[in-house]
């Protein structure tokens, strides 16, 4: 059977992987990922132009398409290989809106009544904006309205009334910065700002056909660039999974979100007329407002978080054919018991100017990785006459796995001791270590205590208020 | 003696000359004579404490500030800049930069007892001596900014979240683009013991433990007697005499209340200013003395004129008995490692027992804490170099150096 990929980064490596067991490979790509080309027959194509991604499917003829990159959702490829009589796991443009369109995604669980809705504003030009922050001068997050890649998020909090002039400067650069560099020509909303949320985040990556939700484990990613939670944010520098859970996250948290991963799918249907038919992942926050809560939704894997779970799922084959057949109701994923831990490494100036980080040679001693029983994932890398360079972006992903999480990044932590190159490289050293699953279960227990206290109050995702001379606004 | 502070924000949107500044005042506890605040290649220095200095002038992405108990601490000029908690050739530090050796390989090799934050081209470098004497820990906030300190109070104060300890002989480097930690020839740890008595706030977590916590163990442990009533010389003793009552069963009372703003007598450099503190800062409360068997607390005895000075003042307010526990063991030699110990000629335990102290200070029973409950309540391994005269660095004895001299005994390996 032929089962076709679209996309090529350390995801994508980590789904190719999986298929090869069952299937002959074939890959649409962007560029040479060297991790795919060894396990697929590719081609370079633009994944974005839906009319150049189907004709290369007509021309392979696959069983089945797996569409991994959320561009190639966002531009509609999904929608073109369906028409053409494709079975496709990846949603169609309508549908995977829920990630491209931050406001559509918070309207739509507004609008639902899902549990986790936080306060948001959306605006289509700067003006709007800034004048918003200058007068509502409060924690938030804000976004480009877009999805891009990840970038342009600030979180700011505003706690200290001694520093809000500070805050108040930097969030209104910040806005101005994403009209300039991520002004989105596909959608009216430019800027989202909502409430900060704080708390500790988590994934739930699941398989859907748009009535029912496959979940896969639960898996953890870090988006600060450096050690101990500094740094700035990016795409993750790593993610780590317990046998099938977290151990800061407890059973009841993890069925509250997938019911509201249900419930949104759901709702698409009922907002969109379309079925949900792809991978959905939930990017949650355990808060004090709601316990779990939806920060993002994804449209496919993540990435780093797809290295971890494609790397145990044991019948990745029983899933294709559940959407082959319409039975993925039917389906239980099998997840091997055990650990894993990934860690990025990426060259000098990821994630905020990639450009400088470009173009630098990379060596990379497989032999001694394998060694110490861990693999590598090839992200933005580049192959030419037989020597590898880093693209920029997040380089390599070091996956490994053991009985404990902390024993998964030992390894994975050796490994990353074998990307080498003259340009400087970083990865977290402490991601699956000790020390930062007792910090992520102390701040859990501190977030739990007080929305848990919430819920026996009837004041779960409430805001109440007094305001001295208008009196008391609840929302 | 000295409070640092240095806070790198990640993107230029940010001005962090603010965040330094109330940084710096939440530890001006550690030095009140000279405050430095510096920002990029400006800055500006104020006599006295952190909240004299103006910084609307200063912006930029990366800073480093200082609180300092003497003119001394700091460098600025050629596009380096330094401040230091501790004691450091810095002019030989800045001559070995300039000579073009990494900032980083000069750090490593520094000799001395610190706790250093060096900016230079936009890079900021963190250093603790291979010791871990003098106190240093890293933080951030949010996605934005680094935020390295001497105590992590200055973090909460401006939102910043503690994440660990500089570890002794650890260079930190802090970049735009990335953290580096490189680790140096670590020796036998020994913190400064007397940061658990007195030099930090007790909100404060210093070489990874709460300073709160181990003050209150003090008070338990200091020795017993009957009283009245227990009062600590704020405000540093609150905490001991807190501890000290609840323990023993005897009602904490307000003994004193302060005239004017707070400041730390202890770390006045002169003996007047130091009696003028202690004077404004004690005005007894009558009721809580008068006719009552007093235990009177205090974190430290240095020359023991303030001591006496409070003794006498209770005692004219009525108290029947004073009894002084002192919540350090004896004070009896300098501190080479930059804290403002006097010469031992100045130092009342040096040839006093604690009975004769007793007798000088006016009270009916006078107790040290014991070296030796000190360290074992801290339990890490301590500098008592200023209890003891045993240093952990291998110059042996220590000058009788003046106090606001340089120490010329070199302190080297």
């Amino acid at each position: 059977m032929k089962f076709l990929l679209v996309g090529g980064g350390a995801r994508e490596h980590a789904i190719a992987k999986n298929a090869a067991q069952y299937y002959d490979v074939y890959a649409a790509v962007p560029y040479v990922n060297p991790g795919i080309a060894r396990l697929a027959s590719y081609k370079v194509v633009d994944i974005l132009n839906p009319q150049k991604v189907a004709e290369y499917c007509d021309d392979v003829s696959p069983d089945l398409v797996f569409i991994g990159s959320e561009e190639s959702l966002f531009h509609g490829v999904s929608d073109e290989i369906m028409k053409r009589g494709h079975v496709c796991i990846g949603a169609k443009k309508e549908a995977a809106e829920i990630e491209r369109s931050k406001a559509f995604m918070r309207r739509l669980l507004e609008k639902n009544n899902i549990h986790g809705s936080l306060r948001f504003k959306t605006f289509t030009d700067a003006d709007t904006a800034l004048r918003y922050i200058d007068e509502y001068a409060g924690s938030i997050a804000i976004k480009p309205a877009r999805q891009a890649g990840g970038k342009g998020v600030k979180v700011i909090a505003d706690l200290q009334a001694y520093l809000k002039e500070e805050k108040k400067d930097a969030k209104k650069k910040h806005a101005e910065q994403i009209m300039q560099e991520h002004l989105s020509q596909d959608l009216e909303d430019q800027i989202l700002i909502e409430e900060r949320v704080e708390g500790v985040e988590y994934s739930l990556q699941c398989f859907t056909d748009g009535s029912c939700v496959i979940p896969l484990p639960l898996v953890q990613d870090h988006p600060h660039a450096f050690e101990e939670d500094i740094g700035p944010e990016t795409g993750g520098m790593g993610a780590i999974s317990g046998r099938g859970t977290l151990p800061f996250i407890e059973d009841s948290e993890y069925k509250k979100s997938l019911e509201i991963m249900e419930q949104s799918v759901q709702s698409i249907k009922t907002e969109t007329g379309e079925m949900y038919c792809g991978v959905i992942t939930g990017q949650f926050m355990l808060t004090d407002k709601w316990g779990p809560t939806i920060i993002e939704y994804y449209a496919r894997l993540g990435d780093p978080e797809a290295v971890n779970v494609m790397n145990i799922l044991e019948n990745f084959d029983e899933v294709c054919e559940g959407y082959l057949t319409g039975s993925l109701a039917k389906v239980k994923p099998r997840i091997r018991e055990v650990a894993t831990v990934v860690k990025c490494v990426s060259p000098k100036g990821y994630p905020n100017e990639r450009g400088t980080g470009r173009g630098k040679k990379l060596q990379i001693d497989f032999e001694e990785i394998h060694n110490l029983g861990a693999e590598v994932f090839f992200g933005s890398v580049y192959q030419d006459t037989g020597e590898l360079y880093t693209g920029g972006s997040r380089a390599v992903e070091i996956y490994a796995e053991a009985d404990t999480i902390v024993e998964a990044g030992a390894i994975a932590e050796k490994a990353t001791h074998c990307v080498t190159s003259d340009w400087k490289l970083f990865h977290r050293h402490d991601i699956g270590s000790q020390d930062l699953l007792d910090k992520r279960v102390r701040t859990a227990q501190l977030v739990r205590d007080v929305y848990q206290y919430r819920g026996q109050h009837g004041l779960i995702g409430r805001n109440i208020d007094w305001i001295p001379g208008i009196g008391k606004i609840e929302t | 003696m000295a409070g640092i502070l240095g806070i790198y924000a990640f993107e230029e949107i940010w001005n962090v000359s603010r965040f330094l500044y109330y940084g710096l005042v939440a530890i001006q506890t550690r030095g009140e004579e000279v405050s430095t605040l510096a920002v990029g290649n400006d800055s500006a220095v104020a006599k006295g404490t952190a909240d004299n200095l103006d910084v609307s002038p200063l912006k930029g992405y990366c800073g480093v500030a200082g609180a300092f108990t003497r003119n001394e601490g700091y460098y600025f000029d050629d596009g380096i800049t330094v401040v230091y908690d501790g004691s450091i050739d810095v002019s030989r530090l800045v001559t070995q930069i300039k000579s073009g050796k990494e900032v980083e390989d000069c750090l490593a090799d520094l000799d001395g007892a610190y706790a250093l934050l060096l900016l230079k081209d936009n890079v900021m470098y963190a250093a603790r001596d291979p010791y871990g004497i003098r106190p240093l820990c890293i933080g951030g906030i949010g996605f934005d900014m680094a935020v390295i300190s001497s105590e992590s109070s200055a973090l909460d104060v401006i939102g910043a979240e503690y994440s660990r300890d500089i570890k002794p002989g650890e260079v930190v480097v802090v970049d735009q683009f990335y953290i580096d930690s490189l680790e140096n020839k670590a020796k036998q740890k020994a913190v400064c013991a007397f940061e658990f008595v007195y030099f930090s706030r007790p909100d404060s977590q210093v070489f990874g433990k709460s300073v709160h916590t181990v003050r209150k163990l003090i008070g338990e442990t200091l020795e017993p007697h009957d009283a009245d009533a227990v009062i600590g010389v704020p405000e540093t003793a609150i905490p001991f005499a807190m501890a000290y009552a609840s323990k023993n069963g005897i009602p904490v009372d307000l003994g004193f209340v302060r005239t004017g703003r707070p400041t730390r007598t202890a770390i006045k450099p002169t003996q007047l200013e130091r009696m003028i503190g202690v004077q404004l800062k004690l005005n007894p409360v009558r009721t809580a003395v008068a006719g009552k068997r007093v235990v009177l607390i205090d974190d430290s005895v240095v020359r023991g004129t303030t001591l006496r000075n409070t003794v006498s003042l209770l005692r004219r307010r009525g108290a029947k008995e004073v009894h002084v526990r002192i919540a350090s063991p004896k004070l009896i030699a300098p501190c080479p490692y930059g804290v403002e110990v006097p010469t031992k000629d100045e130092l009342i335990a040096v040839d006093n027992t604690e009975e004769e102290i007793s007798r000088i200070v006016g009270a009916d029973s006078f107790s040290y804490l014991k070296v030796e409950q000190l360290t074992s309540l801290i339990g890490m391994p301590v500098c008592t170099g200023c209890m003891t005269g045993e240093y952990p660095t291998e110059q042996g004895e220590c000058c009788s150096c003046q106090p606001g001299s340089e120490c010329p005994v070199e302190v080297s390996q």
